[in-house]
């Protein structure tokens, strides 16, 4: 695993925050039901499940914090053992400093939850009524309840279906409306599912800025948790990113930290113009012995491109200016391009990486599973 | 968790179900029509017995009383016995038990106060009977009322006791709640609804007759009918009330000991949504 677990980079910007949600050497191993009595009766079953193993880590006051991984790698199971809604095999969860298992009602108060569930809602109710029930069980009074959903409904631009159906809401809103429900009682963290998952691109980009400003902002400093697929977002949105796979977190670091660790390669696109371009490639394969480039003309028109990888910090790149300067090409741009978070994943997804980083007092690990089948 | 919070949340949730309730009209309004059609019916019925009943059951000299009793309190007592398993399932099925169990509430508090609309239901529904007893065909009730209610509530509560052992079983095992079979079969055929719990006895033997000593909805029947149809008072019926706070006494205990294992058991699982 990548360092910053618990993090001193200076560089992480919420680093100063108190820690909030603390999670140590959690476990979750979804038992078989009954197995003391299908062995009696001799019948078959499957073996447990492990969705999350030895799990450590901790998200500080203001900190966005993101959990990436492909299907079954226990996300959700995580994120449901923070929410207090399953019981870690061993290990702790606090929030707050309340234990999810002895304290889960002050736990609960502390955090909101929006999941990618729709069915979460009565679908009978409207979208107001529906905020309404949940508002008053978090203890609101009718007039606080009223004021807050008030202030959420036109935070998240649902004001327009505040009293249509759930039912009739679109996929987009309900997913708002989920939103909204997990900010109902200003819980000073948010546990959010895909919170971009089906919005339009500007509702997006508005949902972003929403989560960055109540993480930033000083009087509230949220705490927000978030597990998404949209990897772009994962690198706008979280100062810290934890990689997890078949129930591991495998890294944990700050996004760019996690690139940087992971491929020391990068992808280097340089534009020019030029007179004569046959010069330039006689050059550049010369200069290019061993190394592969593409040669192109680009969207800008009488403009070349030129693109290569390179390692990070060789002289590659020095080497290719001073070509194009001696064949008198003029350089309009450069550009380059690190790893991404997906190759970060890929990475941890490679069979040779999970085998060789797995606990080896572990030899047969149930696959794991990210949501129990009905 | 203060009184005020808790009725603030059980309020909460009866203002949900009425408000869904009012997304179907029509089923509130076919209800109390087939409660009317039934009493009805009755009524007939009973014009077969006039000037028949054995002397010997004197809670059933007018036949149609006692059934209308016996209806009005089965419909209430069952309430109290299904409604707790009942209303996690229906949040299980409808998806939104994760979203409740994820606000500041305990899962019995969940569980009692997602029931409270179903006891609104019963005590307006059971009330029907025997309102339309009265107003339509002359039924006359007699002796303290609040006696009554107070029987009434204790046999309820004795019921909510297995209503938890089987909210327990519905959280375990999801379907298959062996309490609802016995009970809700059992009660009605066994608990003097329809007829008095003697005639078991010289027609099946003490054995069998037993079976009702088990159950408590018999001393809560014969509790009510004996203030409502024969206005004895407190002296005299309180013979069920000790059956019923014996039953309390040994219920109580062992459904909450048996509910907050199960509690545990499926947050351990991960099954508390699943049904």
């Amino acid at each position: 695993m990548s360092a910053a677990l618990f993090p001193d980079d200076p560089s992480i910007r919420t680093s100063n925050g108190q820690p909030v949600v603390f999670v140590e050497r959690i476990s979750k191993t979804y038992p078989v039901p009954f197995q003391r009595l299908k062995k009696l009766l001799k019948r078959k079953f499957k073996p447990p499940v492990e969705a999350v193993r030895d799990v450590s880590f901790e998200v500080r006051e203001g900190e966005i914090f993101g959990l990436i991984g492909p299907n079954g790698a226990g996300k959700t199971t995580l994120t449901k053992m923070i929410a207090t809604l399953i019981q870690p095999t061993d290990g702790n969860v606090t929030v707050k400093g309340y234990d999810s298992v002895h304290d889960d009602v002050a736990v609960r108060r502390h955090v909101g939850l929006a999941g990618a569930e729709e069915r979460s809602f009565y679908w009978r109710l409207n979208a107001e009524q529906n905020l309404q029930f949940f508002a008053r069980l978090h203890g609101l009074s009718s007039f606080d309840s009223a004021k807050r959903i008030s202030e959420l409904l036109r935070l998240l631009q649902l004001e327009d279906s505040a009293k249509k159906r759930f039912a009739e809401l679109s996929t987009g809103n309900k997913q708002r409306l989920s939103v909204a429900r997990a900010m109902l009682a200003d819980p000073p963290v948010l546990l959010l599912d895909e919170p971009t998952r089906s919005l339009d691109p500007l509702a997006a980009a508005r949902m972003r800025a929403i989560i960055k400003s109540l993480a930033q902002d000083e009087t509230k400093r949220v705490t927000v948790f978030l597990t998404s697929h949209n990897l772009a977002e994962v690198e706008e949105l979280c100062d810290r990113v934890a990689v997890i796979s078949k129930g591991e977190i495998k890294a944990l670091d700050a996004p760019r930290n996690l690139r940087a660790t992971h491929s020391d390669n990068e992808r280097v696109s340089i534009t020019f113009t030029v007179d004569d371009a046959e010069k330039v490639e006689a050059a550049l394969r010369e200069a290019f012995s061993t190394h592969s480039f593409t040669l192109g003309r680009s969207d800008v028109s009488a403009a070349w491109m030129l693109a290569f990888s390179r390692k990070t910090n060789d002289q590659t790149l020095d080497t290719v200016l001073r070509v194009l300067h001696r064949t008198n090409c003029l350089v309009k741009g450069v550009e380059s391009e690190r790893a991404t978070l997906l190759e970060v994943l890929e990475h941890y997804e490679q069979p040779d990486v999970i085998g060789t980083e797995s606990d080896s007092s572990s030899p047969d690990p149930s696959p794991a599973k990210e949501e129990n089948p009905r | 968790m203060s009184p005020l919070l808790f009725l603030r949340r059980v309020w909460a949730f009866v203002v949900r179900d009425w408000r869904l309730e009012l997304s179907y009209r029509m089923q509130f309004f076919l209800r109390v029509l087939s409660i009317l059609i039934l009493v009805t019916t009755f009524f007939f019925v009973s014009k077969i017995f006039v000037g028949f009943a054995d002397p010997r059951f004197t809670q059933w000299r007018d036949p149609f009383a006692a059934w209308l009793t016996g209806m009005a309190m089965l419909n209430y007592f069952m309430t109290g016995f299904s409604s707790l398993a009942n209303a996690i399932r229906q949040e299980q099925v409808q998806g939104t038990l994760e979203s409740v169990l994820m606000t500041p509430i305990s899962v019995p508090t969940v569980i009692v106060a997602s029931s409270a609309w179903d006891f609104v239901q019963a005590t307006l529904f059971s009330s029907l009977y025997l309102v339309f007893g009265w107003l339509f065909f002359n039924v006359h009730y007699q002796g303290n009322y609040l006696l009554a209610l107070a029987i009434l509530l204790l046999t309820t509560v004795v019921l909510s006791c297995l209503g938890i052992l089987s909210a327990s079983f519905a959280m375990v095992f999801k379907r298959g709640d062996p309490f609802g079979i016995f009970l809700g079969t059992g009660s009605a055929l066994f608990s003097g609804v329809f007829f008095p719990t003697q005639l078991i006895r010289d027609y099946a033997g003490s054995t069998v007759a037993n079976i009702s000593r088990v159950l408590p909805p018999t001393y809560g029947l014969d509790g009510i009918r004996r203030v409502l149809i024969e206005g004895q008072g407190f002296a005299q019926v309180r013979q069920p009330l000790i059956s019923l706070l014996v039953f309390l006494a040994i219920l109580l205990p062992l459904s909450l000991w048996v509910f907050s294992r199960a509690v545990r058991r499926a947050k351990r699982e991960g099954s508390l949504i699943q049904y």
